[in-house]
């Protein structure tokens, strides 16, 4: 029986990051090359985890590093008795 | 504590990243410490201490959001529009949205935000995977240990969560700029 689109979308994250048999693939990549609907799926999957990759780095901020700090001092004073 | 200095930005990033937020990271980055501090007899160096360090946050972190309820995904066929009974849907009404490069369009702060917004509406169990996987960048195995499932529910998990979140933002880029690239 010949397969439509559900049935590729199980493997499409295998098939993007790189997991599935070369047979599975050529025959992906058949069915996409055909199929515009699941050619836009798979470049918008693509560019799904490529605009998640592109966040800002998460800094700690000034306020917080000098809080963690006198935390983890206190802490480890009381754990480990003062120096 | 050069040890922590060392890591404390990456787990920082990360605990950001999952909780959303800066008050909830703020308060797991301090919870953290405090835990590594009193467990620091059983760091026994078979692992790096920035990985213990970053184990510990993200049980923190955990601990804190799955208990909140969470709503489920559709199921995966679903996430292809029309998609009927004998799976044909070629026709194009219900064609999906090619939304480009919304870089083009979009100015990067409201960009920005559209992101942040649908990973933040991603359900907990859902939206740490996905940012595991593809923003912090661990193996399927690593991510299935740390969160204590299979590796077969992980990666299910994984798909079903990139699928929502190609969902979403087809969704708010269409919404957005839709007339203007079809
Ligand atoms: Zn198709």
């Amino acid at each position: 029986m010949e397969k439509k689109c559900p049935d590729y979308i199980s493997n499409l994250n295998d098939y993007l990051d790189g997991g599935v048999t070369p047979e599975l693939c050529a025959e992906i990549e058949a069915h996409v090359g055909q199929c515009k609907n699941c050619q836009i799926m798979v470049d918008t999957l693509k560019q799904t985890v490529r605009l998640c990759r592109e966040g800002r780095p998460e800094a700690l901020s000034p306020a917080l590093e000098a809080k963690l700090a006198g935390l983890l001092k206190q802490h480890w004073d009381k754990k480990f008795g003062k120096k | 504590m050069k040890l922590v200095d060392a890591h404390k930005d990456k787990v920082f990033g990360m605990v950001r990243r999952l909780s959303g937020n800066n008050q909830d990271a703020e308060d797991i980055m301090q919870d953290t410490l405090v835990k590594a501090i009193d467990k620091i007899d059983q760091f026994r160096g078979d692992a790096s201490f920035g990985t213990w360090l970053y184990t510990i946050a993200l049980n923190i972190t955990r601990g804190q959001f799955a208990r909140k309820k969470q709503t489920e995904l559709k199921p995966i066929e679903e996430y292809l529009p029309g998609a009927t009974a004998d799976g044909n849907h070629s026709g194009d009404e219900f064609a999906l949205f090619d939304w480009k490069d919304p870089h083009t369009v979009l100015e990067a702060g409201r960009l920005r935000d559209i992101i942040d917004k649908a990973t933040n509406e991603l359900p907990f169990k859902y939206r740490e995977v996905f940012l595991l996987r593809y923003v912090e960048e661990l193996s399927v195995k690593e991510i299935a240990r740390l969160t204590k499932q299979t590796e077969a529910s992980a990666k299910s998990r994984i798909l079903r969560a990139r699928l929502a979140m190609r969902d979403m933002l087809a969704t708010t880029f269409e919404a957005e700029y839709g007339k203007k690239v079809s």
